[in-house]
C-alpha cells in the first residue's frame, strides 16, 4: 500500500516534470485530435501549426519563441475541461486556444474563468459563450448562433419560404441556433411559420423518423444545424425518400464546406444552401490565394478543407494582442484583445470591445453540380457579414 | 373518427398522434420506418443472442465488429471494386476471420470463468479493436452509395418508399427464417442447440463441442459484419458508431430474450416501433424510450419476453 | 482494526496531506481525483467483493451525488452542508429503490437491471436541459468561499474522503460485512442459518450507492461542473475495471486500482493517442494472468518471499 503511494508520488512528479521556461510562449491548443470528431481536429491542427510556424520564422511573439501545447478533447465537454485545466496545471501555457463543439467551448471557458486564463474561442458557435457566459479571459473569433440564424433567415426570406420546419442537434449549439433562427424570422421573414421542431441526440444514425415527419409536416423549408456526418446521413436516409426535391433545406454547421461537398461527391443531395467560413476555390480576400497554396503544400491535397482558417485566426490575434499588450499576462492580452483589430485571409476582423466577439461573417449560398467536377460547389458565393439589423 | 382527432389535437395538445390518426399514409411509413431500422438492428442483435445462446458470453465487441463490417464496405464498395455487394460479402468474410482469431485466441480460455471476467474480456476487446480500426482507417467519416438500382424509391399505392429499405425490411425475416431453419433443421444446427442445453453430456457423446462453439462465434460474428454492411449506405462509417449500436442490440436482445432468435426478431420491431411512432407521439424523447422498454422488461420477465427463466432469478 | 492497517492507513493519509507542499496546482488536482476514483471504485467494491453481484451501472450514484451537489450549490445557493446531505440522501434514496428491484435478480440479469437503470439516469441527465445542462454539462458550480482555493479544498476533500473509507472499512468488517461474505461464498448455507441473503444485499446495494454519491459529490466541485459522461455506461465500465484490476477481494485493492488506472491514463495520454489499446491490452493481462487483480499478485508475491525465507 504504502510503496505503491511512493510509486504513484514518484509517477507523478515525473508528470509535473515540465518546468516554464521563461524564453518561450506556450499556448494551449484544445481541438479532438483522436477519436470521434478528429475529422475536424486534424485539420484544425494544420491551420494551427501553419500560424505558429509563421509567426515563429518572423521571430515569435515579443521576440520568443512560441510552444504549443495540443490536448485532445475527445469531442466532449469533460474530458476538455480537465485537457485545459492541465494544460494551465501542468505545461504553464500562457493561454488557451481552440474548442470544437459549443459545449466543449463553454467547459474550456469556465476553466479560463477560475485560473484566469485567456481563453480565444476559435470554433464554438453558441451565443452564451459572448453572453451571458461571457467573462473577461473569454474571446470569440469564430461566428456565432445569433448570426447563422439571421443569415439562415434571410436565405429563408429570399427563397420566399412559408412553412419550416427546423430539426437540429439536442445540445448547445442546436438550441441556441434554433433560437437564432426564430429571432431571424421575425426580422427577415415575419410571414414564414415555424410547423415543426425536432431535436436528436448528438451522434444520431437513424433520421428515417424524423424525415418523414418533414415530408408530412408539408412544410417547403427545413433549417437545420446538423453537421458533418450527421448530415451526411441525414441525406444519405432523405434522398430516397425524395426530401430534397419536395423541400429547400437551409442549413448552418458548415455543410457546405469543402470536406463535406468532396466526401459525398455525387451522393450530395439537391437544394441545400448553406454556409462555410472559407472555400478554397473562393478568393474573398487577395491574400486568400497565398494563404491557400501554403494550406496545401502543408495538407498535401490541392483542395484544402475549411477547419484550418479558423485555428489559424485564433493564433494570429492572440499574437497581434500579446505584440500590442507588451506581455502574455492575461489581463493585459483580455485588454489587447478588446477592439483588436487583424487581416486575415478571409478579410478583415474586429473584436467587439464589449461583448469579445469577433465580427465573423460566413460565406453563404446554394450547392450545385459544376462542369467537370465530380463535387458540389457554392454558386454563387454570397458574404453575409456578422451584422444583425434590428 | 375527425372527433377524436380534434380531441387529440386539441385537448390533449398532441399535433403528432392527431397526424397519425388523420393521415394514414403518415402512419403507414413509420410503420415501414419502424420494420426498416427493426430488420436492420435484428441481423445485428441476433448474432449477438446467437452467440450468448450457446457460449453464454454476453459479447460486448458485438458492435465493434458492426463497425467492422461498415468499414470494409466502404473501403471494398467505395473504394476498390465499386461493386456493393462484393463489398457485403467482404465484410461477412472479413468478419469469419476476426471471430476465428478472437475466438480461438481469447474467448475460448473464459468460458468456464464468472460473467464479469468474460463481460470485461470482451470490453477489453472493444477498447483494442476500436483503436484497430482507427489505425486501419484513420478517424475521418465516410460515405458510402447505395447499390446499384437501389437509390431511388418504389410505388407501394399509398406511397413512395426508398427501395433500399424494402430491401431491408425482405432480408431481415429472411434471415430468420434461414437461421431457424439452421437450427431446427441441420445436424450442426441441432447440435448448437444441444450445447445450450448440456455442454458436458455432448462432449462424453463424443460430439466436438469447441468447433460448435468456433462455428457458432463465426456466424454471429458474420451477422454483425453483415449488419455493419448492409447499415454502411445511411449509417456512415465513423468512429464511435460501435458503441451506439451495442447499446441498442443490448435492449433488443434483453427484451426478447438471450440466446432466441425469434426473441430478438420481436424485440428489434419493438424497439423500432416504439422509436418512431414515439418520436412523433412524445417528441425529442426518442432516446430514452429504449431503456424504458428494457427496464419495464426486466422488472416483469427478466428472462425477456421469448427468454426461458433461469438461475438467473433469486 | 489490526495494527498495521491502521500503521499504514495513517503513513498514506499523512502522505496525501502533505501532498500540497509540493506546491503544484496540477499535483493537487491529480491526488485530488485520485482519491475521489479510489472512494468510488471501494464503493464499487461493496457490492462485488462483498455481495457478489455485478453492478454495470454504479456511475448512476455518482451522477447522481454530482449533479445534486452542482445544482443545489450553484442553482439554489445552498451552503455546502446541506447540499451535502442532501446530495448523500438523495443517492442513498436512489439507490435504495433501485436496490429494491435488482435484488430480486442475481448474475446476468442483475448486472443488466443496473445498466438499465443507471441509462434512465443518463436519460434524465440529458433531457432535464432546465435543470442539468443536458448535454452540454453542469458548467460552473459555485464552490463556498472557505474551500474555493486549491488548497483548503483539497484538505476538505482529504478528510471527506478518509472520513467515508473509515466508515467503509468498519461497515465491511463489522458482522454485516462478514454476514455478507458469507452471502457471496454460499447464498443458500447463508440463508439455511437464518441470514435474509436478499435484505442484506440491498444494504450493500445501498451501501455502495450512498458512498458512490458522495464520491460524485466531490467530483462535482473539483471539476466544477457534472458532465452526462459521468452517468454514460462507460464510466460504469471504467470504475469496474479499476476494482477488478485492484483486486475485488481485498477491502484496498480497488483504491490501488483506481490511481494505478488513473495515473496509467495521464502517462499513457502523455505519449500516445492509444488509451484505448492500451487499457485493452492491461485489461486483458490482468483477466488472463492475473484474475486477483494488483492486490492478489502483491499477496502472492509476498507468500513467495515468506516461502523463500
Amino acid at each position: 500500500m504504502r510503496r505503491s503511494l511512493l510509486a504513484a508520488t514518484a509517477a507523478a512528479a515525473v508528470l509535473a516534470a515540465g518546468a516554464a521556461q521563461a524564453d518561450e510562449i506556450r499556448i494551449g491548443v484544445l481541438y479532438p485530435i483522436a477519436g470521434t470528431g478528429a475529422v475536424y481536429g486534424e485539420p484544425a491542427m494544420h491551420g494551427h501549426n501553419m500560424a505558429v510556424d509563421e509567426l515563429n520564422a518572423a521571430g515569435g511573439i515579443l521576440g520568443k519563441k512560441i510552444v504549443s501545447f495540443a490536448r485532445d478533447t475527445k469531442l466532449k465537454p469533460a474530458a476538455a475541461s480537465a485537457a485545459a485545466k492541465e494544460l494551465i496545471t501542468k505545461d504553464g501555457v500562457d493561454v488557451l486556444v481552440g474548442g470544437l463543439s459549443s459545449a466543449v467551448g463553454l467547459a474550456i471557458s469556465e476553466v479560463a474563468r477560475q485560473e484566469g486564463v485567456v481563453y480565444v474561442a476559435t470554433i464554438p458557435k453558441t451565443i452564451k459563450l459572448t453572453t451571458e457566459k461571457r467573462h473577461d479571459h473569454v474571446f470569440r473569433t469564430a461566428s456565432h448562433t445569433d448570426f447563422e440564424g439571421d443569415a439562415m433567415a434571410q436565405i429563408v426570406a429570399q427563397l420566399g419560404l412559408k412553412k419550416i420546419c427546423d430539426i437540429q442537434l439536442d445540445y448547445a449549439y442546436g438550441h441556441d441556433l434554433a433560437a437564432g433562427i426564430e429571432k431571424g424570422l421575425k426580422r427577415h421573414a415575419p410571414d414564414a411559420e415555424k410547423v415543426l421542431d425536432l431535436r436528436v441526440k448528438l451522434g444520431a444514425t437513424d433520421y428515417n423518423a424524423f424525415i418523414s415527419q418533414i415530408m408530412g409536416a408539408g412544410c417547403d423549408g427545413v433549417t437545420s444545424g446538423l453537421w458533418g456526418s450527421h448530415f451526411v446521413n441525414f441525406a444519405q436516409q432523405g434522398s430516397p425518400f425524395g426530401l430534397f426535391q419536395q423541400i429547400k433545406y437551409i442549413s448552418g454547421g458548415e455543410i457546405a464546406s469543402h470536406e463535406i461537398a468532396g466526401k459525398m461527391k455525387g451522393d450530395y443531395p439537391d437544394n441545400v444552401w448553406s454556409n462555410t467560413y472559407e472555400l478554397w476555390y473562393h478568393h474573398h480576400d487577395p491574400s486568400h490565394v497565398a494563404f491557400q497554396e501554403a494550406l496545401a503544400a502543408r495538407s498535401g491535397t490541392g483542395e484544402t478543407a475549411m477547419w484550418p482558417v479558423l485555428a489559424y485566426i485564433g493564433v494570429k490575434f492572440i499574437a497581434a494582442a500579446a505584440e500590442k499588450a507588451g506581455s502574455m499576462d492575461a489581463d493585459a492580452l483580455s485588454g489587447a484583445l478588446k477592439g483588436m483589430s487583424i487581416s486575415t485571409p478571409v478579410g478583415q476582423r474586429t473584436i467587439d470591445p464589449e461583448t469579445h466577439q469577433a465580427d465573423t461573417g460566413q460565406f453563404w449560398g446554394p450547392m450545385v453540380r459544376k462542369e467537370g467536377a465530380d463535387y458540389r460547389v457554392m454558386d454563387p458565393v454570397t458574404y453575409i457579414p456578422a451584422v444583425i439589423e434590428e | 373518427m375527425d372527433s377524436i382527432i380534434q380531441f387529440v389535437q386539441q385537448d390533449l395538445g398532441n399535433p403528432g398522434l392527431a397526424a397519425l390518426l388523420s393521415n394514414p399514409s403518415f402512419a403507414f411509413i413509420q410503420l415501414m420506418n419502424s420494420f426498416s431500422q427493426a430488420m436492420n438492428l435484428f441481423i445485428i442483435a441476433a448474432g449477438l443472442s446467437l452467440i450468448f445462446g450457446v457460449l453464454r458470453v454476453i459479447n460486448f465487441a458485438h458492435g465493434a465488429f458492426y463497425m467492422f463490417g461498415a468499414y470494409i464496405v466502404y473501403s471494398v464498395a467505395q473504394e476498390w471494386t465499386g461493386n456493393f455487394w462484393l463489398g457485403v460479402a467482404a465484410a461477412g468474410l472479413g468478419l469469419a476471420v476476426m471471430a476465428v482469431i478472437i475466438e480461438r485466441g481469447l474467448f475460448q480460455y473464459i468460458y468456464d470463468k464468472e460473467h464479469l471476467m468474460q463481460l470485461l474480456l470482451t470490453f477489453a476487446v472493444v477498447l483494442i479493436l476500436s483503436d484497430v480500426a482507427k489505425i486501419i482507417w484513420g478517424t475521418d467519416q465516410y460515405s458510402v452509395s447505395y447499390p446499384a438500382g437501389m437509390k431511388g424509391a418504389v410505388d407501394l399505392g399509398v406511397t413512395f418508399y426508398p427501395t433500399y429499405r424494402l430491401f431491408l425490411i425482405v432480408v431481415g425475416p429472411a434471415i430468420a427464417i434461414g437461421l431457424w431453419l439452421f437450427t431446427e433443421r441441420t445436424r450442426f444446427g441441432r447440435l448448437t442447440r444441444a450445447a445450450t442445453q448440456d455442454r458436458e453430456m455432448l462432449s462424453a457423446l463424443g460430439v466436438n463441442v469447441p468447433i460448435i462453439y468456433t462455428g457458432v462465434f463465426i456466424l454471429g460474428s458474420v451477422l454483425a459484419g453483415i449488419g455493419g454492411g448492409l447499415a454502411a449506405p445511411f449509417n456512415s462509417p465513423t468512429p464511435g458508431m460501435d458503441a451506439t449500436i451495442i447499446v441498442d442490440c443490448f435492449v433488443i436482445v434483453i427484451v426478447g430474450g438471450l440466446g432466441s432468435i425469434w426473441g430478438s426478431f420481436i424485440g428489434a420491431i419493438i424497439y423500432g416501433l416504439v422509436f418512431n411512432y414515439g418520436s412523433v407521439i412524445v417528441p425529442n424523447w426518442q432516446d430514452v424510450f429504449p431503456f424504458l422498454i428494457l427496464l419495464a422488461v426486466l422488472l416483469v420477465r427478466p428472462w425477456g419476453l421469448f427468454g426461458k427463466p433461469e438461475g438467473g432469478n433469486a | 482494526m489490526t495494527r498495521p492497517v491502521l500503521a499504514a492507513c495513517a503513513a498514506v493519509f499523512l502522505l496525501l496531506a502533505l501532498v500540497p507542499l509540493l506546491e503544484s496546482n496540477y499535483l493537487i488536482d491529480l491526488f485530488n481525483e485520485i482519491m475521489i476514483y479510489a472512494l468510488f471504485a471501494l464503493s464499487l467494491n461493496v457490492i462485488i467483493g462483498y455481495s457478489g453481484n455485478v453492478s454495470f451501472g454504479h456511475a448512476a450514484y455518482f451522477a447522481i451525488g454530482g449533479y445534486t451537489m452542482a445544482i443545489l450549490l450553484t442553482t439554489y445557493e445552498w451552503s455546502l452542508l446541506p447540499a451535502f446531505a442532501a446530495a448523500v440522501a438523495f443517492s442513498f434514496a436512489a439507490s435504495a429503490v433501485v436496490a429494491y428491484f435488482c435484488t430480486r435478480l442475481t448474475d446476468i440479469y442483475f448486472a443488466m437491471l443496473t445498466l438499465a437503470f443507471s441509462m434512465l439516469v443518463w436519460g434524465v441527465a440529458f433531457k432535464w436541459r432546465s435543470m442539468t445542462g443536458g448535454d452540454d454539462g453542469f458548467v460552473g458550480v459555485d464552490v463556498p468561499a472557505f474551500i474555493a482555493e486549491r488548497v483548503p479544498f483539497y484538505y476538505f476533500s482529504l478528510v471527506v474522503i478518509g472520513a467515508a473509507v473509515a466508515v467503509l472499512w468498519v461497515i465491511c468488517h463489522s458482522a454485516f460485512g462478514r454476514a455478507l461474505l458469507a452471502v457471496r461464498e454460499n447464498p443458500i448455507r447463508a440463508g439455511f442459518v437464518g441470514i435474509n441473503t436478499r435484505l442484506m444485499r440491498w444494504w450493500a446495494f445501498v451501501v455502495a450507492g450512498t458512498f458512490a454519491g458522495i464520491a460524485g459529490s466531490l467530483f462535482a466541485m473539483v471539476h466544477r461542473g457534472m458532465y452526462t459522461e459521468s452517468a454514460f455506461w462507460p464510466e460504469s465500465a471504467t470504475v469496474l475495471i479499476m476494482t477488478l484490476l485492484g483486486g475485488m477481494y481485498s477491502f484496498f485493492g480497488p483504491a490501488i486500482g483506481a490511481a494505478s488506472l488513473f495515473l496509467l491514463e495521464r502517462l499513457t495520454n502523455e505519449y500516445t493517442e492509444y488509451w484505448p489499446l492500451v487499457l485493452g491490452t492491461i485489461l486483458l493481462a490482468i483477466l488472463m494472468f492475473l484474475p486477483e487483480g494488483l492486490a492478489g499478485l502483491a499477496q502472492a508475491i509476498r507468500r513467495q518471499i515468506l516461502r523463500g525465507r
